[in-house]
């Protein structure tokens, strides 16, 4: 008999570490968190703020005093079409690039008026980025309990999940992006540059590490400095689509491809309206149908020598 | 090809198909089978929301894998310290019947995982026990087929010296 190779002798020895593993059965779960979310929607969106889905949102909004039953809630399952079209806020996530872990944005339709805040906040907490090259930096079961605005500041209350509870000796680099996460979406759900004070299971977050937490400029820049806006991740455009986004990149230069796997479909550049700060792009593609990965990134004055470029990607459908 | 499944009928098919093999996957990256279920569960939950852009059973199940390995890597990050000081396996001495044999075997391989750096037990295990090739790997982790290759080949060198000191 042939003798395993190193390949199968591998193949076999991780099969086997988990081959005893048999998880508990958990579709029941499943199904309903996912029979909450759209029957939360339907409620939501009859409030008046279209697309968001999350129980997280439900309790900050309910905080708000504006749950289910608020008097000027209209019927519950109005359907999307009927509902005043909502302005789409950014809401950050975190993603890893060549620096690390840094912010990056999706335009999420979170609500209208006040319940904006803490719509857009409680999508940066919940766990369902578009993007499955982001994430939310904050464990699972994690609630917005405050968000306000109010004498030139914003509050942002948090309630972690029973067992995580943050002391100061298990913050990393994970806990401190989170906290630029909140600030940059709080800032931007209510269009300021207020300063933002967190404040976790109760307890306001002064400083941790001797960091200045509580008060909130933030500290050199957690943003990714390609972020593509549109399309969104998963989404079927036509064959002849808008792509656009923000870039920081070295003398403006932006770059783009489509790729389908390893192939170079299409490629291309523009130029960002300005340089050395985050500014808008934006370009046109034609593409036949299929579906596709879009690349954008700076170029490399470096060639290779110093960090790796900067970039995003969405995986897109081009339609029939 | 499309296939004409709702979310909720897709959650189905992709459990009955997937949720085991998925579990021992994110058993693999994060060691606790409980914190696995949690990992899994919310991908499936996150796909659900996203069906309508995924459509095809090769996507959604490429989206989960990928899901997967993403909410893993962020449980192990904010377990930080914890993770890092994993009890020494070779102080443990199991009973020699052969139950507990096969029991440290096991539990000497996952040690031996949680002790590499991230990106190479991430690469090890899609290969190994998700028998992906160089391109899916790039393509679930985002990084250049390139990289897949030197975090695959130091991985497993790294794993084979845990699994020595083990011993």
């Amino acid at each position: 008999m042939n003798q395993p190779t190193d390949n199968e002798r591998m193949r076999r020895m991780f099969d086997d570490a988990v081959s005893d593993v048999e998880p508990r059965h958990s579709l029941d779960q499943i199904r309903a968190r996912t029979a909450t979310r759209q029957h939360r929607r339907g409620w939501f969106l009859g409030a008046g703020a279209a697309a968001v889905a999350t129980a997280a949102t439900i309790t900050a909004v309910a905080l708000l005093g504006e749950g289910p039953g608020a008097t000027n809630a209209p019927e519950p399952g109005v359907a999307e079409g009927s509902v005043e079209p909502v302005e789409p806020v950014p809401v950050f996530y975190v993603g890893d690039t060549g620096q690390g872990p840094r912010l990056f944005r999706e335009l999420h339709r979170v609500g209208t008026g006040s319940g904006v805040l803490p719509g857009a906040l409680s999508q940066a907490v919940s766990a369902s980025p578009d993007d499955p090259d982001y994430r939310t930096p904050w464990p699972a079961g994690t609630e917005v309990v405050r968000a306000e605005r109010a004498d030139g500041r914003i509050v942002v209350g948090l309630d972690l999940p029973g067992d995580r509870r943050l002391t100061a000796a298990g913050v990393g680099a994970e806990e401190l992006i989170g906290f630029q996460q909140l600030v940059h979406t709080a800032q931007a759900a209510t269009k300021s540059a207020d300063p933002v004070r967190i404040v976790l299971d109760g307890q306001r977050v002064d400083t941790l590490l001797s960091l200045p937490l509580g008060e909130y400029p933030t500290q050199g820049d957690p943003r990714a400095q390609v972020w593509i806006d549109q399309p969104a991740e998963g989404e079927v455009v036509r064959s002849s689509f808008e792509v656009s986004g923000l870039a920081n990149a070295f003398e403006a230069n932006v770059q783009w491809e489509l790729m389908r796997g390893d192939q170079v479909v299409k490629s291309g550049f523009t130029t960002a309206e300005e340089c050395c700060t985050m500014a808008p792009y934006s370009f046109t593609v034609q593409a036949p149908p299929g579906s596709y990965t879009l690349v954008v990134h700076d170029s490399d004055p470096s060639d290779g020598e110093g960090f790796p470029p900067w970039r995003d990607t969405k995986e897109i459908t081009v339609e029939q | 090809m499309s296939v004409r499944w709702d979310p909720d009928a897709a959650v189905e098919e992709m459990y009955a198909a997937h949720y085991r093999r998925l579990v021992r996957l994110s058993v693999l990256l994060v060691r606790d089978v409980e914190t696995a279920e949690e990992v899994v569960q919310d991908a499936f939950v996150a796909m659900h929301g996203r069906w309508r852009s995924l459509r095809e059973p090769d996507k959604a199940l490429a989206y989960l894998r990928q899901s997967v390995v993403n909410r893993s890597r962020s449980v192990l990050r904010h377990r930080g310290v914890r993770a890092r000081h994993l009890p020494d396996p070779s102080h443990e001495h199991p009973g020699a019947d052969v139950e507990a044999l096969t029991a440290e075997r096991r539990t000497h391989v996952l040690d031996a995982l949680a002790h590499l750096p991230e990106r190479q037990r991430e690469v090890l295990v899609l290969r190994y026990y998700l028998d992906l090739s160089e391109a899916e790997i790039a393509d679930t982790l985002g990084i250049s087929r390139g990289a897949v290759k030197s975090h695959a080949s130091r991985g497993t060198a790294a794993l084979r010296n845990h699994l020595k000191d083990a011993r």
